[in-house]
């Protein structure tokens, strides 16, 4: 290998239009045959491993060594361990654009529902969002008022749609919080009566 | 690698892909050769996301359906998708080892080299035949082909669906690589290749890698564990 790298200084000038040749990086013959036994070695792994249930560690062991084998094809196979350090880069930002994909998407699916039943339970003014509410009063003296006053609104709120009036300073800013087009933009859609499991469970 | 070898080769060096010639736009062949290599890395990107939006599919679906996709993938056969593994990655091997001929300046090891991965590769298109065929005979087929009787969940079909999808993309790379691996193997049977010039037989050879490390994740996902 190093003699190699020692040639590339002693040939090569005067090819094509400039520039030395280009001098391959050869690795040697045991690193390949490595490589390939390892891999066999993980396969007949992850198979025999399939045949007792681990539960959900399957799924993790399956995965875990497939990232072995793509990890040791990567680096030896196609070189990437003595390659440009750039081609590396790319090849492990594709791996953590796919990361953001897949995990959002899943964080997406796998939470379904969930928050339609906890909005269901904690009723919230979204032109006030940061007031407390009867189950989950927010600490913090400031916004002790509002919260009593959130208190005794609640009642009506779950009797008619009619929101809680804006419990601080937004009084003025907003008028029509009580009237029908912003009742229809806030928690508790339709009549706003009890239904807070009514969401989940649908979107499947 | 031995210090003869170089001198060797220094000595030759005329006669190597005589054909080669660095582009007038590169200041050097290593530029030059670099430059291949970045292109196909960003293509091998390309392809890690097509594939990584069916993983996804694949994630979703079987989130939603986890009992039937785990009762459906009992029908896919281990053994012949464990034999694909080792034919895929026995043909990465030659194929790593074709790329380290064309390097070393040995024309007819490349040759054979790559003449072995193109049978593994037929090798595992002919298994990927058998296997669909089997398929196709018990109506084990994506959505309202799925005629398969004894499916204990009606959205195993979902599974076939996904399960077709990802194999049938697949396989298509497969059969990309096999034109690839041809159109390098006919050029170094020309002796297109050396130490000086042997990018085209790199590249081909990172993308057939890709081909492997997409299944390396196929396999035990849908045939281990489902």
């Amino acid at each position: 290998m190093s003699a190699h790298a020692h040639a590339s200084e002693g040939h090569g000038h005067g090819h094509g239009h400039g520039g030395a040749d280009h001098v391959p990086h050869v690795l040697p013959l045991p690193f390949y045959i490595g490589v390939w036994l390892a891999l066999l070695v993980f396969t007949a792994i992850t198979v025999a491993v399939s045949y007792v249930d681990f539960g959900i560690f399957n799924l993790v062991i399956a995965l875990t060594v497939a990232t072995m084998k793509a990890a040791m094809v990567s680096l030896i196979f196609m070189h990437l361990a003595f390659d440009k350090k750039f081609n590396g880069i790319i090849f492990v930002s594709s791996l953590v654009f796919l990361a953001i994909f897949i995990g959002f998407t899943m964080a997406d699916t796998e939470g379904r529902g969930l928050a339609e039943g906890i909005e269901a339970k904690h009723p919230r003014d979204i032109t006030n969002p940061f007031t407390g509410t009867e189950d989950e009063p927010l600490p913090g003296g400031a916004t002790s008022a509002a919260t009593s006053e959130a208190k005794s609104a609640a009642p009506s709120a779950g009797a008619s749609p009619t929101q809680t009036p804006p419990a601080q300073g937004g009084g003025a800013a907003s008028p029509a919080a009580g009237s029908p087009p912003a009742a229809g933009s806030n928690v508790a859609p339709g009549a706003g009566g009890a239904q807070p499991a009514a969401p989940q469970g649908e979107t499947r | 690698m031995s210090a003869s070898h170089s001198t060797a080769h220094a000595a030759d060096t005329s006669k190597l892909s005589p054909q080669f010639h660095v582009a007038h736009h590169f200041d050097s062949a290593d530029e030059q050769f670099d430059s291949a290599k970045l292109g196909v890395w960003l293509f091998l990107v390309t392809e890690i996301l097509l594939f990584g939006g069916l993983f996804c599919a694949f994630a979703v679906f079987r989130s939603w359906h986890l009992e039937a996709f785990v009762s459906a993938h009992h029908h896919l056969d281990k053994v012949m998708g464990g034999i694909n593994t080792v034919v895929l990655i026995c043909s990465s091997l030659t194929m790593a080892l074709g790329v380290r001929a064309c390097q070393t300046n040995n024309q007819k090891q490349a040759t054979a080299f790559l003449i072995a991965t193109l049978l593994f590769a037929g090798a595992f298109l002919v298994i990927k035949y058998f296997e669909y065929s089997h398929k196709f005979h018990d109506g084990l087929l994506p959505g309202r082909y799925f005629t398969y009787a004894g499916a204990k969940y009606p959205d195993e079909k979902i599974f076939f669906g996904i399960y077709f999808m990802m194999t049938g993309i697949h396989g298509f790379h497969v059969v990309c690589g096999m034109v690839l691996i041809g159109w390098v193997l006919l050029r170094n049977m020309k002796g297109h290749f050396s130490s000086r010039y042997y990018v085209p037989v790199e590249c081909v050879g990172l993308y057939w890698h890709l081909v492997d490390l997409v299944w390396i994740y196929l396999f035990p996902l849908l045939y281990l564990v489902g």
